[in-house]
């Protein structure tokens, strides 16, 4: 496979708002899934397109992400010519608010050999071939192609509301409407020419501009032509912790979920844990749900999906969850939609009971 | 290259007839084991987490598929500039050249590669065992004992040590007499097949014992009665956990079986000895509504739509609607159609279990075609790829082989190719 591209994925997302899941942690490192950092379907779907080249933009909580990615080896990142390239900002004390941020983004770009640049922010859960997007922008000769649907204002605020021409070119371009011009909404996913891209940077950092994202760009639209291109795939946005928990039951919808993971030769891949395989004692009960290695499972689960090494005691109950890794649920205990974070240890007998438009949400490490 | 304190040489060539069909394209410790393991992530495991930094694999049956798995060691940390993983098959010389006759000429005709590291001690093991066991201090009872040679032993009962290499030792624990298979035993010591040597004098006897035209070239057989008979001092270092061999049907399937009993043996979720491998890329699993995973293990990619009991699942396993899985291990990528019915059974890898087969362990049930001494307690094993045809009725002790089915009637044999996840 040979794609003429590299990939640049914006780790966090100034719009979106995943509340105490966010706290310890930039939007893409989020755990999604069971298995999975957000972060991690991009850098699947760019390696899987053929792209070996990717930088992650990281401007803050970017600890855990580091440590998610590693040398980039479990995505076949780990190499001499390319690779993984984790980018922060670029900070020289008393010295800010002069481009310095997008120093280290420049570089990068800048440095590289490839034709054109995929980008893509740091909600997204998908699984993408970019080749066939590019192959169109390629035809097109426009220097910035973006990807939408037609889930207008589906995943929630932040969305971006796009109207195009007949030629399918941006015409104007909406964030958050209250009424919708159309249902074209722009996913955060935008392939531009390198070099444009570079021009583009430099005029930013001249003007002393600190922030790259791809709203910015798509506001070019005066006077570029920016191509819109349909994505008829499954894209789950994770914008707010509504989104989160909605796009995590999705996944309970095998044919959702098959879109997904199980794509020929686009396996999504993610960090290595080695755990035990899952342990499932006499006892247990489970619907309608998806597990990961490492869990323990004596009690009752339904329609959930389990982080790994989650615990679920005899007796307890969890129904429409979402339970972090290495999360205990004890005796006795009954969860209805919640979202626990990892490491939470939920004590005998404690009941919590969210709504499915409103999940009760438990912070990282929490004893409840 | 830099000195190594310890070499660990893992001994992989054995075919592991005993296993049949389960391992005619695939060396013995590639087996799948434990749902999330192959049996060679045991010793490889045990050397990383004993701190051992140099480990040779030595292959000769089939190794493609070992080869392929085990890569550069990365999934168990031996991809290092220091020492690593090197995988070591028998190789052609300008002068003689041969296969490994046996476990002792395998060692000898590495020589070479142990002489590299310049070690003190050399650990020499098994790729077909399950158990988890710090060899570090096995060495260090080795150094404190001042010992030749060292010897992992286990005590087993009474009834079985004829099976074993079997020591008589005196109270300092050296070893006074072995004893291979004897019809009556004076201990119940059963030697592992883990061996630890002060690498010069291991070096002097592989040489004499290969100049030696009536050896078998065996470490059981030759090394450790002649270093005895000379007087050299053998201590015997007991062991007292988990530890099995899984050389035949039965004890692969039986060991399995260990995962999911109450007892819990053996641990595998202890972080500070974790079993590691490479892993499938799959996502979590999956258990549907009707879906039950009963006293079961499973593991990424699983589907599960019907009733999974007693049983042991490896990746991207999938049971279908209707469909009964009792008592069994199923390798990765097999498949349970809808409303089969399994009970006691070894499903290799990607292989189909089509709608409305009856697997059973009676004998006296369904087709005798395929009985096979090698399976018993009415254990089946089902070859990997294949497809059992639909509506099939098999009883225990049988041996799913295509060979035995020219004609294709219960067996549809399907893509070749690689094992592999």
């Amino acid at each position: 496979m040979f794609i003429d591209a590299m990939g640049l994925i914006l780790a966090n997302h100034n719009r979106a708002n995943l509340a105490e899941l966010e706290v310890p942690r930039a939007l893409a490192a989020v755990p999604f899934a069971g298995r999975y950092r957000i972060i991690d379907f991009s850098l699947s779907s760019l390696v899987n397109s053929g792209v070996k080249n990717v930088g992650v933009y990281a401007n803050h909580k970017y600890r855990s992400l580091m440590d998610h990615l590693g040398t980039g080896a479990y995505w076949d990142l780990d190499r001499m010519q390319g690779g993984l390239a984790i980018l922060p900002p670029f900070l020289l004390s008393g010295q800010r608010e002069d481009g310095g941020e997008l120093v280290g983004l420049y570089d990068f770009v800048h440095d590289a050999t490839q034709e054109y640049v995929v980008i893509c922010e740091s909600n997204l859960v998908m699984n993408l071939d970019f080749g066939p997007y590019l192959d169109r922008l390629k035809e097109s000769g426009a220097n910035i192609a973006v990807l939408f649907n037609n889930d207008g204002d589906l995943a929630g605020q932040p969305y971006l509301i796009l109207q195009l021409d007949e030629q399918s070119y941006i015409k104007d371009l909406f964030l958050n409407p209250k009424v919708l011009p159309s249902r074209d909404s722009a996913l955060g996913i935008v392939i531009v020419r390198r070099e444009f891209l570079v021009q583009y940077l430099e005029l930013e950092i001249a003007r002393g501009h600190s922030s790259f994202t791809v709203e910015k760009l798509l506001r070019l639209f005066d006077s570029e032509q920016i191509l819109g291109l349909y994505c008829e795939e499954v894209v789950l946005r994770i914008n707010s912790v509504t989104s989160y928990f909605k796009s995590s039951e999705s996944l309970l919808n095998m044919e959702v979920f098959d879109r997904l993971f199980n794509r020929e030769d686009r396996p999504i891949y993610t960090k290595v844990k080695n755990e035990a395989p899952t342990m499932y004692f006499p006892g247990n009960k489970v619907n309608n749900s998806l597990l990961s290695d490492g869990c323990v499972i004596s009690g009752e689960v339904n329609d959930s999906i389990l982080f790994r090494g989650a615990e679920v005691k005899r007796g307890a109950r969890v129904d429409n969850c979402i339970i972090g890794q290495d999360c205990i649920i004890s005796e006795g205990a009954e969860l209805s939609c919640v979202i626990l974070d990892k490491d939470t240890l939920i004590r005998p007998g404690v009941k919590l009971k969210g709504q499915p438009d409103y999940p009760v949400v438990i912070a990282k490490s929490m004893i409840v | 290259m830099a000195r190594q304190e310890v070499v660990a040489m893992i001994l992989a060539g054995g075919q592991g007839s005993r296993l049949g069909i389960l391992t005619q394209y695939v060396a013995k410790p590639a087996v799948p084991f434990g749902s999330r393991y192959r049996i060679i992530d045991f010793p490889l495991s045990n050397c990383t987490n004993s701190g051992i930094e140099a480990v040779g694999v030595l292959t000769q049956y089939q190794p493609l598929e070992l080869n392929q798995y085990m890569g550069n060691g990365h999934p168990w940390d031996l991809d290092r500039n220091r020492g690593g993983l090197a995988i070591l098959p028998p190789f052609m010389r300008s002068g003689a050249s041969d296969w490994y006759k046996g476990t002792a000429n395998a060692i000898y005709q590495n020589i070479y590669f142990i002489d590299r590291y310049n070690p003190s001690y050399v650990l020499i093991l098994s790729g077909d065992h399950i158990y988890k066991m710090n060899y570090g201090q096995m060495l260090n009872f080795h150094i404190e004992k001042g010992a030749d040679a060292s010897i992992a032993v286990i005590e087993v009962p009474w009834e079985e040590a004829s099976r074993f290499g079997i020591m008589s030792c005196d109270n300092e624990q050296r070893i006074t007499k072995f004893a291979e298979k004897p019809a009556e035993p004076e201990s119940r010591l059963a030697s592992m097949g883990i061996y630890i040597f002060n690498w010069q004098i291991l070096r002097q006897k592989l040489i004499e014992d290969e100049a030696n035209p009536d050896s078998d070239n065996d470490f059981g057989k030759n090394i450790i009665p002649a270093m005895l008979n000379e007087g050299k001092k053998l201590y015997a270092y007991t062991f007292d956990s988990y530890w099995r061999d899984v050389g035949t049907i039965f004890s692969l399937w039986d060991a399995n079986m260990d995962l999911i009993r109450e007892a819990q043996e053996i641990d595998l979720s202890d972080d500070r000895w974790r079993i590691y491998g490479r892993t499938p890329v799959q996502p979590s699993h999956y258990v549907a509504n009707d879906g039950e995973a009963i006293n079961s293990v499973l593991t990424d990619g699983c589907k599960i739509y019907g009733r999974v009991e007693n049983s042991v699942l490896a990746a991207s396993c999938t049971v279908g609607r209707g469909a009964v899985v009792k008592d069994s291990v199923l390798m990765p990528g097999a498949v349970i159609e809808d409303n089969a019915y399994i009970e006691k059974a070894i499903v290799g890898l990607h292989a189909t279990i089509g709608q409305a087969v009856e697997i059973r362990p009676d004998e006296s049930f369904g087709s005798s075609d395929f009985r096979n001494k090698l399976c018993t307690e009415g254990i089946s094993v089902i070859a990997s790829n294949i497809e059992v045809l639909a509506g099939s009725k098999i009883g225990g002790n049988s041996m799913l082989d295509p060979k035995l089915d020219p004609e294709g009637k219960v067996i549809a044999t399907r893509r070749p190719g690689s094992l592999l996840y």
